[in-house]
């Protein structure tokens, strides 16, 4: 497997105050990667500095054999990375439909290949086909989920990044997503997945990364990590920690 | 005779309230899409009537081309406000900078104007402001059929260029989040420029249709676009629909102030429903809708 995504040594930064410290991330084509950690370790800014969100202090960021690294997240997207931001962020006054115009925005030029991908995520998510004429933001959580998805893949992105794609969401639905995600995956998209759901995101993908206070200070497959004594403490509650150590 | 009075009122209110909303429209699109405010639009508007001028006369009286060349003039002066204005200061995050900056770019146009044109009045008498029909005991002049007919046919192309085309779509989604357009792939800075110079083309045109309404002065605009403000506030800010309604409501105020009362009331009635719109109704008249920018 050839790497998709390089990210190395990367300083991250708000202003002046510095969240993310020497963070290198590699996710290799077909992969799923997972992102866990506790909430402010700084899943998220990491996340924001792939898609091109910020701009690090320091490191580099390669893509698909390019430097990516300077690049606004406009031009990252037509590359091949696509982000569905934590909150989801739908577009609340275009219609459902509409959303899923905006992430082809990329083949804006050629109608009947958007109409078609429309069609294609309908056939996923049938309750979009019901909703796609009403604006967005008066879907529910659910629903606005299914959408930010199904608008990241209108991009046809190499890389989808997700961002707490759990979150929010009723237990059954977190299930369905996630079921989604693999899908995503088998078709031939590499997936970082932030969550806080440890459980879930150590399910769902092969190799992962945990970072605390803006490091990372783990990584590997996902099946060595679930089997940590450290993160299973930390993220996968004591129960499971005192069970592994018995 | 009552009924016609009130049928002349209602041709001659919507005139100029078309009017109206041309110049406002471009005030609530900048808003809606940059939350910010272009002091300097007042002088698009009167640059733009000048253009009209100059190019009419210059072709002998080709009125219907000086409001392209207004138009162009218009976008011309739009295309420059961002690269000069709110570019460079967008990217230095401060969002009172570039507010500033416009009134300054204002100060400068009409002192600059003054110094071209000269403070004495141009008549603007455009070759169609004497052909005079009667209908049913109305009269009403080829100008503002003209009048009526450009800004109907621009309002409805402005209407279905953000409905119906990907790039209008992508100006709604910019205008609701920023960032989140970025990363549909569209570069949130192109469509930022389009804004602009669509808004401040549309100040031009009115300018071309205003000024034989109006006095032809460097501060012909100013005089506009205080009420352009109030229009903009009574429709709901950044609201595109609330701004033609509020537009159309005003002009037909004005010509009924004048009929019914007093031509020296209209700014005490107009401002008067826009403290009263602040006061119960602060979100304009299509609340409904009122996060809704763009």
């Amino acid at each position: 497997m050839s790497v998709l995504l390089a990210a190395d040594s990367l300083e991250l930064a708000y202003g002046d105050a510095p969240v993310c410290r020497g963070i290198s991330i590699e996710i290799s084509e077909g992969e799923i990667v997972a992102l866990i950690g506790a909430n402010g370790a700084g899943k998220s800014t990491t996340l924001r500095a792939i898609a091109g969100m910020m701009t690090p202090r320091a490191g580099s960021i390669m893509f698909a054999g390019q430097d990516i690294t300077r690049l606004p997240s406009h031009e990252r997207t037509m590359l091949g990375i696509a982000l569905v931001p934590e909150g989801r962020h739908v577009f609340p006054f275009l219609t459902a439909r509409e959303n899923l115009e905006l992430g082809g925005f990329k083949n804006r030029r050629d109608n009947a290949k958007v109409r078609r991908m429309i069609d294609e995520i309908f056939d996923v998510f049938p309750r979009l086909r019901e909703r796609s004429g009403q604006n967005a933001g008066t879907l529910s959580g659910g629903e606005q989920q299914m959408l930010v998805l199904g608008r990241a893949m209108m991009s046809e992105p190499k890389l989808l990044c997700l961002d707490e794609p759990s979150l929010g969401l009723a237990p059954l639905l977190v299930r369905d997503i996630f079921q989604t995600i693999k899908a995503i995956n088998k078709g031939g998209t590499s997936v970082l997945l932030v969550e806080q759901n440890a459980r879930y995101a150590l399910e769902t993908a092969s190799r992962g990364y945990v970072l605390q206070t803006g490091s990372i200070t783990a990584s590997g497959l996902c099946a060595a990590l679930a089997k940590d004594t450290r993160v299973r403490e930390a993220y996968l509650g004591r129960a499971a920690a005192k069970a592994g150590a018995a | 005779m009552t009924a016609t009075i009130v049928a002349q009122q209602a041709i001659n209110g919507i005139v100029l309230g078309s009017l109206y909303v041309l110049v406002a429209l471009g005030l609530t699109l900048i808003y809606g899409v940059l939350v910010q405010i272009n002091f300097a639009h007042a002088d698009f508007v009167t640059l733009g009537a000048f253009a009209a001028y100059f190019v009419m006369h210059a072709l002998g009286g080709q009125y219907l081309l000086g409001i392209v060349a207004a138009l162009l003039v218009g976008a011309a002066l739009g295309w420059a406000i961002n690269i000069t204005v709110f570019a460079p200061l967008r990217r230095k995050g401060n969002e009172l900078l570039p507010l500033i900056a416009t009134i300054g770019v204002s100060v400068m146009l009409q002192n600059a104007m003054l110094a071209w044109f000269g403070p004495v009045p141009y008549a603007f008498e455009t070759p169609y402001s004497q052909k005079v029909f009667r209908v049913a005991g109305t009269f009403f002049t080829l100008q503002s059929v003209i009048i009526i007919a450009v800004s109907a046919t621009t309002i409805a192309l402005l209407y279905a260029f953000m409905k119906f085309t990907f790039l209008g779509k992508a100006l709604r989604a910019v205008a609701q989040d920023r960032e989140t357009a970025g990363l549909m792939g569209i570069n949130p800075n192109t469509l930022i420029m389009l804004t602009i110079v669509i808004s401040s083309a549309l100040a031009g045109m009115g300018g071309a249709m205003l000024a034989p309404v109006l006095v032809l002065t460097p501060f012909a605009g100013a005089s506009v676009i205080v009420k352009a403000f109030a229009i903009v506030i009574i429709g709901g800010f950044g609201n595109v629909e609330g701004t033609i309604l509020a537009g159309l409501l005003v002009g037909l105020i004005e010509s009924f102030t004048t009929q019914y009362l007093d031509p020296g009331l209209i700014d005490i009635v107009v401002f008067g429903l826009l403290l009263l719109m602040l006061a119960f109704r602060p979100t304009g008249l299509i609340s409904e809708r009122r996060e809704e920018n763009v």
